[in-house]
């Protein structure tokens, strides 16, 4: 045995257990989303039978419109806050003008205020603005409260890209906007793309706001289409459908975490000193 | 980390934009600021912003965003706090009469127990065993291991919540949940239960999803803070002769404590605000076990009409996740800075 293997061998062990607790339960709704009903009655802990593919075709008619939603809705705010918030912390960090740390800090103030205090006027307002029941309901509030952490960090990172380069544009008779879009944005593609997933994830994961703002159950988010969707098997025997819906609704998240892995560990691990 | 970082150069950045003539930096040639007798300087600012309304151009969308849908309706929380207010004809100023119906409130009060409880028992769990995880995970000789390890400990945090909710519920299900099943396996038949219907045990399961919480944030934070400690002083402490455990608590945990604070106040603020997975589990229930102050603010709004009443829940939760912050902050000490050894 190796004498690296030898000084890992109880750290394994230990990360091996804690990892397959971990991962069974979703193991056994990706195992149980294959099964038909009297399999999964019969056979309740082991592997399927014969693989019951008509669960994930029933599940998906169901879903599907709630997938459909929360692509629309979580990738237009995401583009929304990079757009709106690239903009603004460009102006941040590379423009001088009279008020801009004053400017900057009442942007940053809003971090201390907490979801749960603007939740009822947030959603009176939405009300009274007749945005109740459409996409504008979840997606301005989404930019308007997205692009707080994304100017903060996206700030910090333009300003520290150096003078020199804009400076020498600026000699070649470059405008304002040429060296926000061809010099600043292409320099900060990583932490662009982290900020896009991070709002994509949270946006996906919401509940509350949906819930309040979207009744009509066509618009439904994935977040508050799922919760209908498993209530609705949660008292029956027929699990097969609702793993298969709950694995379905995972996928595009799956699918973008695989494509972004980097960026995603390291957009996790910063984005979690928002508070 | 890599925020703490970034933090950092903009802070000394901004400290030293003040020193500098305004003249210097960048696009300044200019809009020097006229430094002439005090009756001009008014004017000179006034000068100064027309010259530079690109900039406050440029600002507008998202001030305006955040004045619509953030400033506004913070503003109307605090100010309706002291309203009887039913969101559109009934608003009759009441002074602190939301606040003393709370103290009053048998519902909130039984809540505000449960949210101690509950976010007593995550910061208890977040302080143990994604430490241990990240720990353990730093302290693998195999880097290349270390990384799946790491990657395996995030890919649970791409699962939408709202599915890890739907997985937990079928654990705790009544007839044919994972845990009851297992319970009937280990011939443990007799103690299985619907666990979330049970008034004494509700509280319990809801603290238990997650089990064992080594997959998420925390872990990845730790693990973060592990790495960022220079391997010299590990090398140094190993050379002096302290052993795997003492290093740990000696050396590890002392520079890690500015993610342990993080961690202390992210679960804080996480267990005061995040009410969904109450009401996906238990929606407050058996009776009113489960109910957590953001439920009740959420009901008395959406159920009850009282607009008014609920904005004062918030104002106090909000009083309380600003006290908490602010105490966490000043008393909780930060990582020990190594630079100076």
């Amino acid at each position: 045995m190796s004498k690296t293997l030898k000084h890992d061998l109880p750290i394994h062990v230990f990360l091996i257990f804690a990892a397959i607790l971990t991962f069974y339960p979703f193991f056994f709704m990706a195992m149980t989303s294959f099964k038909a009903t009297p399999d999964f009655q019969h056979n309740f802990w082991g592997l399927p039978q014969w693989i019951q593919l008509s669960n994930y075709s029933d599940a998906w008619m169901r879903i599907r419109g709630y997938v459909v939603n929360s692509l629309v809705v979580s990738t237009t705010s995401a583009a929304g806050v990079l757009c709106i918030g690239s903009i603004s912390a460009f102006v941040f960090a590379r423009f001088h003008f009279p008020g801009r740390e004053v400017l900057f800090l009442m942007l940053l103030a809003l971090l201390m205020i907490p979801g749960i205090l603007t939740l009822v006027p947030a959603f009176l307002l939405v009300k009274n603005l007749g945005l109740m029941n459409t996409y504008g309901a979840l997606i301005l509030p989404y930019i308007a409260g997205g692009q707080i952490f994304a100017i903060f960090i996206m700030r910090s990172f333009f300003a520290s890209l150096p003078e020199e380069l804009f400076e020498s544009a600026r000699i070649d008779g470059a405008h304002t906007f040429h060296l926000y879009s061809k010099i600043c944005l292409p320099l900060s593609k990583p932490i662009l793309v982290t900020i896009a997933i991070m709002n994509i994830l949270s946006t996906w994961n919401d509940y509350i706001w949906p819930l309040v703002t979207i009744a009509d159950g066509r618009l439904w988010t994935v977040s508050v289409g799922i919760v209908s969707f498993g209530s609705q098997y949660m008292g029956t025997e027929s699990w097969g459908p609702m793993y298969a819906g709950y694995v379905l609704a995972s996928l595009p998240l799956i699918v973008l975490f695989i494509f972004t892995m980097r960026y995603f560990i390291a957009g996790l691990t910063s984005g979690a000193i928002k508070a | 980390m890599e925020l703490v970082v970034a933090g950092g150069p903009s802070a000394r950045e901004g400290r030293s934009f003040r020193k500098v003539p305004t003249g210097v930096g960048g696009q300044m040639a200019q809009s020097t600021v006229a430094s002439g007798a005090p009756k001009e300087r008014g004017v000179g600012l006034l000068r100064n912003i027309l010259r530079r309304k690109e900039a406050y151009l440029l600002l507008f969308p998202s001030f305006a965003l955040v004045f619509i849908f953030n400033y506004y309706p913070a503003a109307s929380a605090l100010f309706h706090s002291v309203f009887e207010w039913n969101g559109a004809n009934v608003q009759r100023f009441i002074g602190l009469g939301n606040f003393a119906a709370m103290l009053k409130d048998p519902t909130l009060m039984g809540s505000v127990v449960n949210l101690i409880r509950l976010a007593l028992f995550s910061l208890a769990v977040n302080l143990t065993f994604p430490l241990l995880a990240g720990a353990l995970i730093f302290h693998l000789r195999d880097l290349r291991l270390a990384y799946i390890y790491r990657v395996l400990f995030v890919i649970p945090l791409v699962v939408p919540t709202m599915v890890v909710l739907g997985i937990w519920k079928s654990i705790y299900a009544p007839h044919i949940g994972l845990l009851n099943a297992l319970l009937k396996v280990a011939g443990l038949g007799h103690i299985a239960r619907p666990w979330l219907g049970d008034f004494r045990l509700a509280l319990y399961a809801i603290m238990f999803i997650g089990f064992p919480w080594v997959a998420g944030m925390s872990t990845l934070i730790y693990l973060a803070g592990f790495q960022a400690i220079p391997s010299e002083l590990l090398d140094a402490a190993s050379i002096d002769g302290a052993g795997t455990w003492k290093r740990f608590w000696q050396v590890e945990i002392p520079l890690v404590m500015s993610q342990i604070k993080l961690i202390v106040i992210l679960t804080v603020i996480g267990a005061m605000q995040n009410f969904s997975t109450i009401m996906v589990m238990t929606n407050g229930g058996p009776g009113t076990v489960t109910m957590v102050p953001g439920l009740w603010l959420y009901r008395n709004a959406m159920y009850y009409n009282k607009m008014g009443y609920a904005c004062a829940i918030g104002t106090a939760l909000f009083a309380v996740t600003l006290t908490l912050t602010y105490l966490n902050m000043r008393y909780l000490r930060s990582s020990v800075e190594y630079t100076g050894i």
